[in-house]
């Protein structure tokens, strides 16, 4: 039962012509394009990330007299409102700092507990003299600088949040000393601190 | 066969060629016949179908997005029928197909069976390789536990520190700048459409060309040709079978796969750890200090792939298939090299005494070893609480250990207490976790506070002036009039007597909070003890009880270290009801009306408040 018309469809050939060379080109780009859109509004929202903005949050950490001036390093967690897509989260522990209040000084350093190697939680244990990091053993002195210098995994000192003193308003002057950092995500593994904003 | 099926068998053949098919697909030309060797490519298909069947019921039960991942791996792990076994068999086969894919690639390599005309095959297997790692990595993250979560996020942030497109990649896999739903909605998205639907693509192809091609036999053959079914065909099911069941005792020995606690941002799991198959890419990275470190996540693996999809060209003389092979052999034991010493060195401290030469290794092991049981105790702690009547909130688990004075406590005390107090079990067979031992504490150990062994060790003349009571480091009250009280009057009191106080008072402390025995037991007992401390003994000389309303400066022991005392006692010790001016240098956490004015809202003083008294 062999369809009688086959053999004459295998041997003919396409004459070049230009109503066929029109033919083969519409049909290419018909098609090409038939894919492509759905395609290319697949990637473009795919691609929205790329073109949200997004900034850096001011967040309230500590009471100042919960920092002693005694150089130890102190780990509070930031906790400020979080936008998930379609999630807002009040109040949100977003990640953490350590503050550390040296001497005599009268604003605390904030050191992020990212490491800024591959952004794992730097931890601190009260007593020890350094900061460790527990994923690739990077470890930083008090003030945040290397213990090995250049010899660490990590490519650069702990990042530094800038740091704001606010004191509350109250009836009679004397209200309490606030810490705010401006809580900057930082890039990880470059020798300079680039935020990822 | 029977006539009708006969005709339904033709009827099928006639319209689709089935029979033609079902031959080609059996009928293949073992060279020396069925032999073990060639089992290794049956047993990745029949691993990756397996996941494929595991996967989608997976699926079918899973929820991607930051509130309900965790939750729903929760549920099918502890509450589905069998579902622990489902998420075991899917996890170890996982690891079986890294196993499996080491093996089919170590014997390619090893045999030359890349040579022409199988290079094309050859390099299809090699993204079929990679595909295969990517499905495993994006698999790690989907259950969005603390191991998941932190794992992958070094995995990106190393991915974001490739050249030029590294930060934009990174956005892009994890859906924008810090992990969230759309981490999980892509991942689910990779692991469960693209990569299984690249991987078919890839694997049609691969299949086809070696039927193309055929068997790549190894010399000597062992007898005369043989048909791939049935002889070859039993050897691979078998294979397959053992397979599947050595899978099968590994997720029943395993219990099914890991589930730790719920990722959070906010608290470091310092035991992150990438997938064992993975560990010797970590490893690998601790040699690459700062900015080398591209050196060692990109442009020597990059090299390595690189050299591998060459291997059949490189191959093509004799002195080249050597190299190739050396390569393997380099790789291989590279890999297990570096896996060893990540498991030495994570595990070095429970191995090896510490020394000066190797404390800084040591503390590092002890470090994550420390995180790797901290872990292992929220995770208990929190399964536990979602296995409760209460169940999950619906805003996730995370909430649930958010809440937790069991979880919390230990961590708020460390914060705000620790500074000055200790939190030390002396009895024995104490559990250490909980221990907070300060070398030089400035303020008594807070340990079992209000219970009848804690206000016993008060009263008795031996442990009042000791540093974890009234006698710590620059304490005005060790030479005080309690001390002196106990120390002199309580020796000549009967120990009935005593007995009863230390009753009544830890009744006391059981007036709010969740201690609630305390008062049931020993009724006789406690109303002695009540009697004794109102009238007869002399603690209302100084100290207020219930009715009695003295104005000694001595702490209210109405509700003596109960939850609403010891609330109100956090929020400022020096109000007259307690220490007034004799108080030391506690601070008051809480003295303002206005919450924002105050170092500790009310939420987290009944954290700290509900672990001190073990409620």
């Amino acid at each position: 039962m062999k369809d009688k018309s086959k053999p004459d469809l295998v041997n003919k050939t396409v004459s070049w012509n230009r109503r066929t060379f029109f033919e083969m080109l519409t049909a290419v780009v018909a098609g090409t394009v038939a894919i492509a859109t759905p395609f290319v509004v697949g990637v473009v929202s795919f691609l929205s990330p790329l073109f949200k903005k997004n900034s850096n949050p001011q967040v309230r950490i500590a009471l100042l007299s919960q920092i002693p001036d005694d150089g130890m390093p102190r780990s509070f967690p930031v906790v400020t409102d979080h936008v998930d897509a379609w999630t807002k989260y009040p109040e949100q522990r977003v990640g953490s700092v350590y503050l550390v209040r040296n001497q005599g000084a009268a604003k605390p350093i904030a050191f992020t507990a990212k490491c800024p190697h591959a952004g794992c939680f730097i931890g601190y244990k009260p007593g020890d003299e350094l900061f460790r990091c527990p994923c690739h053993t990077s470890a930083f002195n008090l003030d945040g600088t290397r213990e090995r210098g250049d010899a660490e995994v990590a490519p650069r000192d702990m990042d530094r949040l800038p740091v704001e003193l606010r004191t509350v308003e109250s009836t009679d002057d004397n209200g309490p000393t606030e810490v705010w950092i401006e809580f900057i995500d930082f890039q990880t593994g470059h020798k300079e601190a680039i935020s990822t904003v | 066969m029977s006539s009708p099926l006969r005709t339904l068998v033709d009827w099928l053949d006639n319209r689709t060629g089935v029979r033609g098919l079902l031959h080609e697909a059996l009928y293949e030309r073992v060279p020396g016949g069925a032999r073990w060797r060639y089992v290794w490519g049956s047993t990745l298909v029949i691993a990756f179908v397996s996941q494929m069947i595991t996967g989608t019921f997976l699926w079918m039960a899973y929820s991607p997005s930051t509130q309900t991942a965790w939750e729903s791996v929760f549920y099918i792990q502890y509450e589905m029928t069998g579902g622990w076994l489902l998420r075991g068999l899917h996890h170890y086969m996982a690891h079986a197909m890294v196993v499996l894919l080491a093996i089919h690639f170590a014997q390619v390599v090893w045999d030359g069976a890349y040579r022409a005309p199988r290079e094309l095959n050859f390099v299809i297997g090699v993204a079929l390789m990679l595909v295969v790692f990517g499905l495993s990595l994006t698999g790690y993250l989907l259950p969005w536990d603390q191991k998941g979560y932190w794992a992958t996020s070094v995995g990106t942030n190393l991915a974001s520190q490739a050249p030029v497109v590294g930060p934009e990649f990174k956005k892009l896999a994890i859906g924008g700048v810090d992990y969230g739903h759309h981490t999980l909605t892509r991942f689910l998205a990779l692991h469960a459409g693209v990569l299984p639907g690249l991987l078919i693509a890839l694997l049609v192809p691969h299949i086809a060309l070696f039927r193309r091609h055929g068997l790549h036999a190894r010399e000597p053959l062992k007898g005369p040709d043989a048909m791939f079914w049935p002889d070859q065909l039993l050897k691979d099911s078998i294979a397959a079978l053992g397979v599947v069941a050595a899978v099968f005792v590994l997720a029943i020995y395993g219990g099914g796969a890991e589930l730790t606690a719920p990722a959070d941002p906010a608290n470091p799991y310092n035991a992150a750890r990438p997938e064992w198959y993975f560990l010797f890419l970590f490893q690998f990275l601790k040699w690459f200090p700062g900015e080398l470190e591209v050196w060692g996540a990109f442009v020597i693996p990059g090299v390595i792939v690189t050299t591998l999809f060459l291997m059949p060209w490189i191959g093509r003389t004799r002195g080249g298939h050597l190299f190739n092979v050396g390569l393997l052999v380099i790789l291989l034991g590279g890999v297990v090299l570096l896996t060893a010493q990540a498991v030495r060195d994570d595990y070095f401290a429970a191995w090896y005494e510490r020394t000066e030469a190797n404390a800084h290794k040591f503390d590092a092991s002890q470090a994550f070893l420390d995180a790797e049981k901290n872990a292992e105790r929220e995770a208990e702690r929190v399964i536990e609480l979602a296995r409760s009547p209460e169940k999950i909130p619906p805003t996730g688990a995370l909430s649930l250990m958010a809440q937790d004075p069991y979880l919390q406590g230990p961590k708020l005390f460390a914060q705000n207490c620790a500074g000055c107090h200790t939190h030390v079990d002396r009895s024995d067979g104490a559990d250490s976790t909980h221990n907070m031992d300060g070398k030089s504490a400035t303020a008594p150990n807070l340990f079992g506070l209000g219970t009848r062994e804690w206000v016993a060790a008060i009263l008795d003349p031996d442990q009042v002036a000791d540093a974890d009571h009234f006698g710590y480091q620059e304490s005005p009250f060790a030479e005080g009039t309690m001390v002196d009280w106990v120390q002199s009057t309580v020796p000549d009191l009967d120990q009935e007597h005593v007995d009863q106080v230390v009753a009544a008072l830890a009744a006391e402390s059981a007036s709010s909070g969740n201690r609630v025995n305390e008062r049931g037991v020993d009724k006789q007992k406690i109303a002695a003890g009540f009697q004794l401390i109102k009238e007869e003994i002399g603690c209302t000389d100084c100290h207020k009880f219930h009715e009695v309303n003295n104005e000694g400066g001595a702490p209210d022991l109405t509700g003596y270290m109960s939850r609403d005392w010891l609330m109100d006692f956090i929020r400022n010790p020096s109000s007259e009801r307690f220490y007034g001016e004799y108080n030391d240098r506690m601070p008051a956490f809480a003295p303002h009306d206005n919450p924002q004015l105050n170092q500790l809202d009310d939420q987290t003083l009944g954290l700290i408040v509900d672990w001190l008294r073990g409620d």
